[in-house]
C-alpha cells in the first residue's frame, strides 16, 4: 500500500499545527473563514486520529510517542499539547454558543446565496445545518473522551476545573447537536404516481417490470421498515406511518439540510438552551443524510461504550437516533440493491426523486450500501460489486482516467463541487440557499479502503488497494504548495490544469475528510493480515516434513558431532518452533523459516551422498 | 535558588551531571555554587579537576562546619583553582562558579537540632550570595537529606525557593528505585511531610533527569542490527509505561542526558572545547545539560498537570 497512515497523518498534524499555530495564537478558519463547521473541521484534524489508533494517543503525556511530539512540537512539548488542546476546544465552545448559553450549529459561511441573489440575510446566514450537528457529535464526543483519560493524569486544581468546564460544554454541545439531528430526521411520504414516485420507481426498477409490479414489489421490500416507522415518535418525521396504509403510497426518509419546519421540540432534561423554529423542507437530502448517519454511527461505536461517554439521558437520545439511522440505512440500501438483476446503485449515475442527478450521488449511496454491508456481515461477491461501482466512479470522475482538455463535465464536481439547493417548507418562497460540495476524492478513498479492510479474498483485496493507491496520488498532488496552507488540502488545479487555482489558504472540510481517510486507513493496516488458506496447507505440510528430517538427523546422533553441527542442529530446532509458534497466523514466515531448515539439513544429507557414490 | 540533587542508586551520574549543570548555568552567566553533601564519599573536586580536593578537604570542609567544628567552611573558586587548563579562567560573560567541598576523613553523621540550624544559616547566606545553590547529596534515602529537609521545612528557608532533582537511569531497576526514593515508604515526600512539609507543595518541587539515557532511534546506534534496534525500541516503550505508571514519566522530567564516552570512562565537565575542537564529546551531552540548566529557573517546567 501506498498510503501510510502513520507518516501522512504526521505530516498533516504538522502542517496543521504550522497553520494553525502562530506566536502561541490559534488562528480560526481556513478558505471558508470561520464558522461552526470549519472551526469544528480544524480542531478534527488533531482530535480524529489522537481518538484513533493508539499512536496518536495524546491524552497520556508520559506515553506519546517521539514522532508525534516532533510532528507538533510547533504546540509544544507533551504536556502543552493537551492543555493547549483543552483552551482553544473550551474556545471553540464558547465561540459557539448564543449568550445565553444555547449551542449555535450556523452554516454561516458554508451557505451560498442562490443564482440571481447578491446576499443572504442574516436570519438565513445563521440557520442551524445538519452538517453542523454531525460535525458536533464527532468533536464532542472526541474531546470528552480526551478529557475522561487526560483527567487521571492530572493533579494541579485550576486544571482540573478547566477540565470540568471543558467536559460540561462538550457534553452540552452533544445533547444539542443529539436533539438537532431529531428534529431533521424527516420521512417524506408521496403518490406513487406523483413525479417523486415515478422518479423512485424508475431507479429501482432495473429490469423493465410493469410499473404497478415495482409498486407492489417496493412496498414489499420496504414492510418491515415501513412498520418500524411506527416507532419513531419524537421529534420531526414522527406520526407519518398512517399515510403509509394507503397501497398507492412510497416514501422517502433521512435527514432534511436543517431543522424541519414544525419539528417538536424534544422533551429532554439535558440543557441544551432553546429549541429554535425550524424551517426547512420536510424531504431527505442524499447529502445531508449521509453526514447525518456518519455522525450518528460514533455514538453507539465501541470507544463510545468503552469509554462510558454518554450519560443516562444522552443514551436516551443516542437510542432514538439509532432507531432512525437502521431505518435509513436499511431504507437507502435496499433501495440501492433492489431487484435481481442490475442493481440500481450500478445505473450511475444516481437520480434522486427530486430528479437532480450526479455521480457523487452514486458515491453516497455507495457509502450507505457500505454501511448496510457491514452489518448485514456481507460476502465478499456482494461488496465486489460495490467495489466495482467505486471503481468506475473513480474512472468517470477523471480521479484514474484523464480529462478532456475542454469541459469535460466531470470537473465541477471537483471544484466548485456539487451545487446542492436547500429549500424551505412548502409555501416558504424566501428560504432558498446554497451548499456545495467537493468532497468527491477523499469519501470515494475512505469508501474504497473501508470496503478493501472487509474484504477476506487476498485478490479483489489487492485490486481494491490497487484503486485506493490510485485515488491516493491523486489526493497527494492536489496538496496545497504555497503558504499558508502549505501540505494541507485542497488544490484542484494542480491535478486538472483545466481549472483555475484557487486560494492557498487550507480548506478544512477537506483536509478534515483527508484524515478521515487515513484513520480508516490504520484500523486497517492494524488488523490481522489475511490468512490464505492454500499457503497455510502448504506450510503445515512443509512443517511436518522438516519435524521429520529434523528427528532423523537427531537419530543419527548427530548431536554428538563437535560444535559446527551442534550450533546447525541447534539453530534448526529454535527455527523449527517459532515456526510452530506463528504457523496459525502467520503461515507465509512460517513458510520461509522451515524452508531455511530444510536447506540447511539437506546440506548435511547432500553431504553425505556424496560418500554413497553420488556427483 | 536551592536545588537538592539526589538519585535511587549510587552510579547515576549525579555529582557530574549536577557539577555540569551548574557549570552551564556559569557559563549563563549566573553566580553558582555547588555544596559537596556526599558525606560517605567527597569527590566532586575530581570532577572540577582540583588535583588537591579529589577526595575532598582535609579540614574544615563542609562536615566539619555542619558538626561545628569549623566556623567558616573553606570554599574554591573553579575559575582559579581547577588544574585544568581549559577551566581556568572565567570566560567573559560567564558568573562565578564557587565549590565547597566536603571532609575527606568524614562520613554519615545523623541530623540533630544544631547540625539542621548550621545548615540553614549556611544555606541563607549562599542563597543570598548565589542565583544557583546545588546541593549535591548522596544516593539513596540518606541523613544528608534528611538534613536538608529539615532544613528547608524550617520557618527562616520558608522564603527560599528550593527544588529536587532525583538522578536515575533509564531501566526497570532504576525507575522503580526513584520512584520509591521520591514516593515509597520513608521516601522523600513522607520524611518531608513528617518535617513539616506540605505534600503538595514538596511533590510539585521535584523533578527527575534519566542519566546515561540510549535513544533507540539516535544514529550513533548504527553499528547495531536492526532486530537490536526492534528489540530496544519495544523495551523503551516498555519502560515509558512503567515510569508512566509510577509517575515517573515524561511529565515529571526535567532533562535526559544521553550516553556520552566521555561521561562514562571519565566523569568530567564538558567544556565547548571537548565538542568542537576535540571532538571526543557530543553536542547532545552539551545541550542535555544546558536545557537541564535553562530549565531549572523555567517556572513553566515545573507547573506540572
Amino acid at each position: 500500500m501506498k498510503l501510510q497512515p502513520r507518516q501522512q497523518i504526521l505530516e498533516i498534524w504538522q502542517a496543521t499545527a504550522r497553520t494553525s499555530f502562530q506566536d502561541g495564537k490559534w488562528i480560526w478558519g481556513g478558505r471558508d473563514s470561520s464558522n461552526s463547521i470549519s472551526d469544528a473541521e480544524q480542531l478534527l484534524c488533531l482530535m480524529t486520529p489522537a481518538a484513533g489508533p493508539a499512536v496518536f494517543k495524546l491524552d497520556r503525556p508520559d506515553e506519546t510517542s517521539d514522532d508525534v511530539l516532533r510532528a507538533l512540537r510547533g504546540l509544544g512539548d507533551s504536556v502543552e499539547i493537551p492543555r493547549l488542546l483543552i483552551r482553544i476546544l473550551t474556545e471553540y465552545m464558547e465561540r459557539y454558543s448564543a449568550a445565553d448559553g444555547t449551542p449555535v450549529f450556523a452554516g454561516e459561511e458554508y451557505f451560498q446565496p442562490p443564482p440571481g441573489v447578491p446576499e443572504l440575510s442574516d436570519t438565513l446566514r445563521t440557520m442551524d445545518v445538519v452538517d453542523s450537528f454531525s460535525t458536533s457529535v464527532a468533536l464532542s464526543l472526541s474531546t470528552i473522551g480526551f478529557l475522561r483519560v487526560f483527567r487521571e493524569v492530572i493533579k494541579r486544581e485550576d486544571l482540573r476545573r478547566e477540565v470540568e468546564a471543558l467536559e460540561a460544554l462538550a457534553s452540552k454541545r452533544l445533547s444539542a447537536a443529539m436533539v438537532g439531528l431529531l428534529r431533521s430526521f424527516t420521512v417524506s411520504v408521496f403518490d406513487a404516481h406523483s413525479p417523486e414516485g415515478r422518479a423512485l420507481c424508475r431507479t429501482a426498477n432495473q429490469s423493465g417490470v410493469p410499473e404497478r409490479q415495482i409498486i407492489e414489489d417496493l412496498r414489499r421490500a420496504l414492510r418491515e421498515i415501513n412498520a418500524r416507522l411506527r416507532d419513531v415518535t419524537i421529534g420531526s418525521g414522527a406520526g407519518i406511518a398512517e399515510d403509509l396504509d394507503n397501497p398507492n403510497r412510497l416514501f422517502e426518509c433521512g435527514w432534511s439540510w436543517g431543522i424541519v419546519r414544525k419539528a417538536p421540540a424534544i422533551v429532554t432534561s439535558e440543557q441544551v438552551g432553546e429549541q429554535r423554529e425550524g424551517v426547512a423542507q420536510a424531504a431527505p437530502y442524499l447529502y445531508f443524510t449521509v453526514v447525518a448517519l456518519d455522525g450518528i454511527a460514533a455514538l453507539f461505536s465501541e470507544r463510545t461504550r468503552l469509554l462510558g461517554l454518554l450519560n443516562e439521558e444522552q443514551t436516551r437520545l443516542a437510542q432514538a437516533l439509532q432507531l432512525r439511522w437502521d431505518l435509513t440505512q436499511s431504507y437507502w440500501s435496499t433501495i440501492a440493491t433492489f431487484g435481481s438483476g442490475r442493481w440500481p446503485l450500478e445505473d450511475i449515475p444516481w437520480r434522486t426523486t427530486d430528479r437532480a442527478e450526479s455521480d457523487y450521488f452514486s458515491l453516497l449511496v455507495t457509502s450507505i450500501v457500505v454501511q448496510d454491508l457491514v452489518r448485514r456481515r456481507a460476502p465478499d461477491a456482494a461488496l465486489s460489486r460495490v467495489g466495482q461501482v467505486l471503481n468506475e466512479l473513480a474512472n468517470r470522475s477523471r480521479i484514474t482516467r484523464r480529462p478532456f482538455e475542454l469541459n469535460d463535465p466531470a470537473l465541477p464536481m471537483h471544484s466548485p463541487g456539487v451545487r446542492i439547493d436547500l429549500f424551505g417548507a412548502d409555501g416558504d418562497t424566501e428560504t432558498t440557499l446554497r451548499w456545495t460540495v467537493s468532497d468527491f476524492a477523499p469519501l470515494l478513498l475512505q469508501r474504497t479502503v473501508r470496503i478493501a479492510g472487509l474484504m477476506r479474498d487476498t485478490e479483489r483485496r489487492g485490486a481494491l488497494l490497487g484503486l485506493a493507491d490510485d485515488v491516493w496520488d491523486h489526493l497527494q498532488l492536489r496538496r496545497i504548495a504555497g503558504e499558508p496552507g502549505t501540505d494541507l488540502w485542497d488544490q484542484p488545479g494542480n491535478v486538472f490544469s483545466q481549472l483555475p487555482s484557487i486560494s492557498d489558504h487550507p480548506s478544512w472540510y477537506y483536509t478534515r475528510r483527508v484524515v478521515e481517510c487515513l484513520v480508516t486507513a490504520a484500523d486497517v493496516v492494524g488488523s490481522p493480515p489475511l490468512r490464505n488458506e492454500r499457503l497455510a496447507e502448504l506450510a503445515g505440510d512443509l512443517l511436518s516434513e522438516a519435524d521429520h528430517r529434523f528427528d532423523q538427523e537427531l537419530l543419527r546422533g548427530s548431536t554428538e558431532a563437535g560444535p559446527a553441527m551442534r550450533s546447525t542442529l541447534q539453530s534448526a530446532r529454535a527455527t523449527l518452533r517459532r515456526a510452530r509458534e506463528i504457523v496459525a497466523d502467520h503461515p507465509g514466515t512460517a513458510f520461509v523459516l522451515v524452508s531455511e531448515v530444510l536447506r540447511d539439513l539437506d546440506r548435511l544429507a547432500a553431504a553425505r551422498s556424496d560418500l554413497s557414490g553420488g556427483l | 535558588m536551592l536545588v537538592f540533587a539526589t538519585s535511587d542508586k549510587g552510579g547515576t551520574g549525579r555529582s557530574v551531571t549536577s557539577c555540569n549543570v551548574v557549570y552551564r548555568r556559569a557559563l549563563q552567566s549566573s553566580d553558582v555554587c555547588y555544596l559537596d553533601f556526599d558525606f560517605g564519599s567527597p569527590t566532586a573536586g575530581a570532577i572540577f579537576h582540583i588535583n588537591a580536593l579529589v577526595s575532598g578537604v582535609p579540614e574544615r570542609g563542609l562536615h566539619s562546619y555542619l558538626l561545628g567544628k569549623a566556623n567558616d567552611p573553606v570554599r574554591y573558586d573553579v575559575w582559579t583553582s581547577s588544574d585544568r587548563d581549559s577551566l581556568r579562567g572565567r570566560p567573559p560573560g560567564a558568573g562565578r562558579l564557587v565549590f565547597h567541598p566536603g571532609d575527606s576523613g568524614g562520613g554519615e553523621f545523623s541530623a540533630d537540632r544544631d547540625v539542621v540550624r548550621r545548615c540553614v544559616n549556611l544555606l541563607l547566606r549562599l542563597d543570598e550570595e548565589f542565583e544557583l545553590c546545588l546541593v549535591d547529596l548522596s544516593a539513596g534515602r540518606s541523613y544528608a537529606t534528611q538534613i536538608v529537609l529539615a532544613a528547608t521545612a524550617t520557618p527562616e528557608l520558608a522564603a527560599v525557593p528550593y527544588r529536587w532533582l532525583i538522578y536515575h537511569r533509564w531501566t526497570r531497576q532504576h525507575i522503580i528505585a526513584a520512584a520509591n526514593l521520591v514516593n515509597g515508604r520513608r521516601g522523600i515526600i513522607e520524611t518531608g511531610a513528617e518535617l513539616g512539609h506540605d505534600r503538595d507543595r514538596l511533590s510539585s518541587a521535584i523533578r527527575f533527569v534519566r542519566t546515561a539515557v540510549v535513544d533507540p532511534d539516535s544514529t550513533e546506534l548504527a553499528g547495531l542490527r536492526a532486530a537490536q534496534i526492534a528489540w530496544l525500541r519495544d523495551c523503551n516503550t516498555d519502560l515509558q509505561e512503567i515510569a508512566s505508571g509510577r509517575r515517573v514519566g515524561r511529565t515529571q522530567m526535567l532533562g535526559a542526558v544521553p550516553l556520552d564516552p566521555v561521561l562514562q570512562w571519565r566523569e568530567q565537565l564538558i567544556s565547548d572545547n571537548d565538542v568542537l575542537t576535540r571532538h571526543i564529546a557530543n553536542q547532545a551531552t552539551v545541550d542535555a545539560f544546558n536545557t537541564i540548566a535553562k530549565r531549572l529557573f523555567d517556572d513553566s517546567a515545573w507547573e506540572g498537570l
